[in-house]
Formats: C-alpha cells, structure tokens, sequence
C-alpha cells in the first residue's frame, strides 16, 4: 500500500531515494500508464495500447512490459534494460498535487510514498542537502513531475478526441511461444485503424493542432514492438 | 388514392407514440440526410399541447436496451436523463402466504439454461435453498442493491441482464427530442378536430385546430386509452379480461428518499395486499409507489389506508402524511383487433392491463418493431399485414393474461374473498389450465413455446411456479437412469454458487454505480 506524505525539508532531512531498478524496488509491473507527449519515445521501446481504469471507466494509454500480472520482460540484472522509461515509472517514489483556494490559483504538492521499497535512510540520492535546499537529483524530479503535469491535461483531451471518433477498439492478443504454451492477452484495447483511415480532412487537422495525429500513428506504429516483447517472454522459458 | 405506403402519422404523444416513432424512424431513415433523398418516407407526430400525458409503464424488461440502441440514444444521456436506474426483476412479497414470503422473478435465466433443464434437479434441493437462488446469481444482488455492471462494463453490456426503473415524462421529453433532432421526425403541437375518411373506410387526414389537415398513408393511434381513432372512430371494442385479472384500480403516488445516498433497489418490489398488490420501484430522484386493486373486492379507502401504511413503513408517518395519491381507474382487456383499415393502435389505445410484469412498455417496443419491418409496402398488401399482426397480438395479450394470472392461482392466501375467487377454476384461462396440469408432471423447459418469439420464456414460468411453491412430480424413472445428467446439475449447482459469491462482493450498488455514470458516462466499448 501507499503512503503519501506531503514532502518537506523538516520531514525528509534524511531521506534518501535509490535509483536502481529492479524487483526489490517494486518495478515488476505489466504496464505503466503514460502520456501522449511521450509516444514517441515510448514506441521505440514497448507497445502502445490502451487500458480502461475500474473506478471510473475512463481510458487511458499504457506501455505493455509483460503478457501477465507482474510481469516485467525489461527487468534483468542490470536493472530496467530500455533506452527510456516512461514518466510515470521514472516520478516514482513522487507524487505531484495540486492545492488552493480556487480553481485559478492552484499550486504544486509534491508528496512522497513513505512506504515505497526506493525510500532509504543512507543510500541513494539524497533530496535536500545541508542548508535544507532541494539537491540536482530533486530539482530534477521536480521537473519531470511538471511535465507530469501538463502531460496529464493534454492527455484527457487526447483521450476524449480518440473515444469521440470512435477510434478505440478492444483486441485480444493470442500469443504462441517457442515451447508450444499459448497465452492470452486481454481486456487492452489498440486504435482502429480502419476508422482512422475514414477520419475526414477537418478532423485531422484538428487533431494534428492539438497535437493528437503524431501520437495516434506513434501508438500505431509500436505494434511491431510486440514481437520483441515475444521474444524476450521466448528466451526466458526455454 | 395513393398506393404506396409513404407517410406515416402517429397521433398521440406521451411515451408510445415517441418510442414508437423513434423505432419506426430508426429503422426506415436516419437522420435528415437521407429523409430527403430517394425514399420520400414521412413520419409525422401530432401532440395535443394541452392534454397531459400519464406517466404509464416506469418499469421495462431488457429488451429497452436493444431497443435504445437501435433507436441511437447512449445509455449515459438516457439514465442521466430520464432519471433511470437498473430494474433486474421483481422481487414478490406475501404473494404465497400473505405473511413474511418472498420470492424473485430475476430477469436472468437459470445457468446453461439451452442445455440443461435444472428445475427437475432442483427438486431434490428445495428445502435448502430456493429456485432463483439455486439457479442463478441475480436475486443475491437485491438484497444488497447491487447493480448488474460496473463503470467499466460498457454500454448496454451487463454481468446479469437487465432492464430499467424510469420517469415516463422525462424519457417522452428526451425520445421527442432524439426523434426530432436525429431521425427527422415532424413534430406537430396541435389539437385534433376531426378524422377524415375516404370511401373504403381508411383515414385519409386528421384536421387539426393550427396546422390544418394532416395527411397520411397509414395513422398510428397513441392517444390513450380513449383510444380516439381505433376505439371513437372505428368503433373496434375493448375486450375486457376481468375475468380472469379481478384489478382495475389505481392509487399511485411519488416518494422522496429520506436522504440523497438511499439505497436504490435492483428490482420492482410487489408487495401482496388483503385486495391487490402494492408496486414499489426505486429511480435515484425517488421511489414510485402504487396500490393496485379490485373496486369489486374493496373500497378506495381502504385500499389507500394500505398504501399509507405501506409507505409510514417502509418510509416515514411524514411521507405517508404528504403524500399526494392520483387515481387511476382501467377495464383490463384489450381491443378486439389493434389494426384495422389504415389504423394501428399502440400502448393504451390497443389495451391495459396491471403492471404486475411491467408488460405495456415492451407491448409497444413489439408493436413498433413490427410495423417497422413488416411496414406494407402499398395498400393492396396492408390487410394481410394487419391480419397477421392481429393474429400475433392476439396470441401476445393472451399469453400475458396467462402469465399474469398464474401469480394468482398459485397462492395459499385465504385471507380474502379476493384470493379465495381467483383461485376459482371459473376465473382460470383453459390455456393456463391446461399447462398448469402438464406442469405438475414436467417443468417448463423450451418444448413449452409454441412461437420463437415467445413473450415470456419458459425460464419466467419456472421462477414463478418454483417460487411460489408449485410441486411438480418427480418422474421415478429419472431417478434410475439420469445419474449423469443429475452429476451434471449438481456441478451447474456449484458453479451458480461460486458466481454468487464473486458477483457480491464484486459489484457495486445501484447508487455508487448512477452516481459514476453521472460523473464518468459508460464507454461505448
């Protein structure tokens, strides 16, 4: 379970975050929630597809690690082996709110997961050094957190244009690997590309303005990751 | 006189005449686009502004949803809209005994019901768990007010099947507005003045007192049960069922819920009276509750000091105290035939009967449906489409006074000279008669329909007979050579189980549910 604590230089003088990845440090996830804005990156390491949340029906796009419950195919002994990590895995142990009185005067909480296995009292990056000032390693994370930020409003928008066109379909994966065991992924969901096929010259262009079209053929583009993905699941069960 | 059959004119507004416009536009144009090409199909629908609409019918069975889909309305607009929520069956109190009984009619069939009959298995178990309980996982969820899907089910998919609670006025208000905006239905907001007619007897116009004479190739009667064109007009009469179904009284009225959050119930609630029965449907904005009852066993006040104390129950002394009841008196029955000439009348206007299984919505969605894919296409070829039609809901309102009826006949109730009479072999249809006799050797199972399109499936027979005691014989025979099949059941049995148990604890309530739809919407996939 989680434990967000609002962060600050009395509370967290000692703490310390550590950067490896791997299983010990709760890395062994099947997928990530990420963000349009990062498409591009992302389809060149994992699969793009897209996720229904349980509490409130809405959809939102992951990266696929794995073909089953805490399955990671990227975690090996050197930690995460991809050449990126998607925002929401890297902002871990972080968590970025917003408080105020009103809607237009909003300002950023970070808060930190107390209980999360990459706390540490003495190894690791350290998050305010002697003067109680936020260190690079913080000022860092504060960044990725703002782009988190901005990332999650644009991707709202994204969602809402991809669902008003009809453009999601549900898809289910069947996978045979090397040793003849077969296995089935489902409950994701791709972009129909028939439909986007059929989008009109006005709609284009209104997604291409608010930045939507790149990420569409961005995710469009990541199925071909699906193979390496099998691959890898291949060279573990031999 | 023209031949082909190209204007359509529903007269009468209120929820049959909009749905059936709606399913009849739906299924012969979309939308003002194609209105205007080729086909040159009109739909007209003349409203009275100043006759109000009874709010008949707040419950449905499943098929509304198949039909909203057709119609093109999202499930979110229609439950954020007509202040929806889900109806998954009935739940019968004091039917069987008059004391402390209950038992559910869920609108799910009984588990692998295509394969296996388990009703005769069942048998053997009915001192340690009852029918619907045994056989299906939905009547758990009424105990509890949990709903048959979750946020992430999408729309019009369920976990158990199901129907819905409505606000009649609300849902007319949002298919008028689908109908006029969408399918291109003309709206005409007049009074009639007259019915017009051609030599063979058929309609040719309505007059009207602010947009003239309405012309039509076929006219639709939805004017309630005064019937205006197939009743005043044609003179066709009504052929009363009281009979059999003793009930032609009304007292209706609306309750809030004590606090917004209240539980919201997953099923019509029946409560059996010393005359009558007392119906109570949940929608999340308030409770409809309702008394229905014979005027020949009982007096008015009598039945309303019933529902008062219904209500001081089940409710508060406050609510019972100001509540304000409207009467409602019918002839149960039908028209003798529903179309004739060029006039088909639906809802009301073709008959009314208790809502003990909320049957006057789907009468309409099946009436509409039909004439919306058996539409004739020219004049000569309308008798024969009217012949069969009458033919086919003939058969439908017979069937639905069977059904009906055998809630009564299987009582124990003595308790009243109303529930000694409808026991009485005289009151009993010979078509319900005759299944009743077969029944106490085998169970309903799907031999038993006679028509596809059955009203109500052999399943609903099996619920209401099982749970209201009904003993059917055990054929010794079946013991001796169906072990397998017995084995076969017993694992049916289990499996139900298990499922209850992962629905109720999975499932949310009715409320926390209509209260994500309101926030989130379902997703259409």
């Amino acid at each position: 379970m989680s434990n967000y604590v609002v962060l600050s230089p009395a509370t967290h003088k000692n703490t310390h975050v550590l950067t490896e990845r791997g299983e010990a440090q709760g890395d062994s996830i099947q997928y990530s929630l990420i963000y349009p804005l990062e498409f591009r990156n992302i389809q060149s390491c994992y699969p793009i597809f897209f996720s229904k949340s349980a509490e409130t029906g809405e959809f939102f796009p992951i990266a696929l690690f794995g073909f089953e419950n805490n399955e990671n195919l990227f975690l090996d002994e050197n930690g995460w082996s991809a050449a990126y990590i998607p925002m929401m895995v890297e902002r871990q142990p972080f968590l970025i709110g917003y408080q105020g009185a009103s809607e237009d005067d909003l300002k950023p909480i970070v808060s930190i997961d107390m209980d999360s296995p990459k706390m540490s009292e003495d190894e690791g990056q350290a998050l305010f050094d002697k003067d109680s000032q936020p260190t690079e390693f913080l000022k860092a994370m504060m960044t990725k957190l703002e782009s988190l930020h901005h990332g999650h409003e644009h991707n709202k928008g994204f969602i809402t244009a991809l669902t008003a066109e009809d453009l999601l379909e549900p898809f289910t994966l069947e996978i045979t690997l090397d040793n003849g065991s077969t296995n089935q992924l489902m409950g994701f969901y791709t972009i129909n590309e028939n439909k986007l096929q059929e989008l009109d010259g006005s709609t284009l262009a209104d997604f291409n303005s608010k930045g939507y079209l790149q990420p569409i053929y961005m995710a469009v583009a990541s199925y071909a990751r699906i193979r390496a993905l099998i691959d890898k699941k291949n060279a573990l069960t031999k | 006189m023209k031949n082909t059959i190209n204007r359509i004119v529903i007269v009468g507004g209120g929820t049959a005449g909009w749905l059936s416009a709606g399913i009849i536009a739906a299924e012969h144009f979309m939308g003002e686009k194609s209105s205007s090409s080729d086909h040159n199909f009109h739909l007209v629908l003349i409203e009275s502004p100043d006759i109000p609409t009874i709010g008949v019918g707040e419950g449905t069975w499943p098929s509304m949803r198949s039909t909203l889909k057709k119609i093109g309305i999202s499930e979110t607009d229609f439950i954020r809209e007509c202040s929806a929520s889900f109806k998954q069956g009935t739940e019968f109190h004091n039917w069987v005994h008059g004391k402390d009984d209950t038992y559910t009619h869920p609108f799910t069939v009984p588990h692998n019901f295509n394969e296996t009959n388990l009703a005769p298995h069942w048998q053997q178990l009915r001192e340690k768990v009852n029918f619907a309980n045994a056989v299906n996982p939905q009547s758990a969820l009424f105990d509890k007010q949990l709903a048959p899907k979750n946020i992430a089910t999408p729309e019009y998919s369920f976990h158990v099947n199901y129907g819905y609670h409505l606000d009649a006025g609300k849902f007319a208000n949002l298919l008028r507005q689908h109908c006029v905006e969408t399918l291109g239905v003309e709206h005409i907001s007049a009074n009639m003045t007259a019915i017009n007619s051609v030599e063979n007897g058929d309609i040719s116009s309505i007059s009207t007192d602010t947009h003239g004479d309405i012309q039509g190739d076929l006219f639709i009667d939805c004017s309630g049960s005064k019937a205006l064109l197939l009743g005043e007009h044609y003179g066709v009469p009504l052929v009363s069922k009281s009979q059999f179904l003793f009930n032609n009284c009304a007292l209706a009225t609306q309750i809030p819920y004590q606090n917004s959050e209240d539980p919201i119930q997953s099923a019509t609630l029946s409560t059996a009276q010393a005359v009558g029965w007392i119906w109570d449907i949940g929608l999340p904005t308030r409770r409809g509750v309702g008394h229905i009852y014979s005027s020949d066993y009982t007096t008015e006040e009598r039945a309303r000091s019933e529902l008062l104390k219904y209500i001081a129950a089940t409710a508060s002394e406050d609510a019972a105290a100001n509540a304000t009841i409207r009467k409602i008196t019918f002839d149960p029955g039908h028209r003798e035939k529903f179309w004739h000439k060029n006039c088909v009348a639906i809802g009301m206007s073709s008959g009314f009967i208790e809502p003990l299984e909320a049957s006057a919505l789907v009468l309409v969605e099946l009436s509409a449906a039909m004439i919306a894919e058996q539409l004739p296409a020219n004049r000569k070829i309308m008798d024969l489409v009217a012949k069969r039609f009458n033919e086919k809901f003939l058969y439908r309102w017979d069937r639905i006074v069977d059904f009906l009826k055998l809630h009564y006949v299987l009582t124990q109730r003595t308790d009243s000279q109303y529930w000694i009479d409808n026991c009485d072999p005289s009151s009993i249809p010979e078509s319900l008669q005759e299944l009743m006799d077969i029944w106490q050797y085998q169970s309903p199972w799907h031999r038993d329909n006679y028509h596809v399109d059955e009203m109500f499936p052999s399943a609903s027979f099996q619920y209401i007979l099982y749970g209201m005691d009904f003993k059917t014989q055990l054929d010794p025979r079946f013991k001796r050579t169906d072990r397998e099949a017995a084995d076969k059941a017993m694992g049916l049995f289990m499996e139900n189980a298990k499922r209850t148990e992962q629905l109720v604890s999975s499932m949310p309530t009715n409320r926390e549910l209509i209260n994500k739809i309101y926030k989130y919407g379902f997703q259409k996939i």
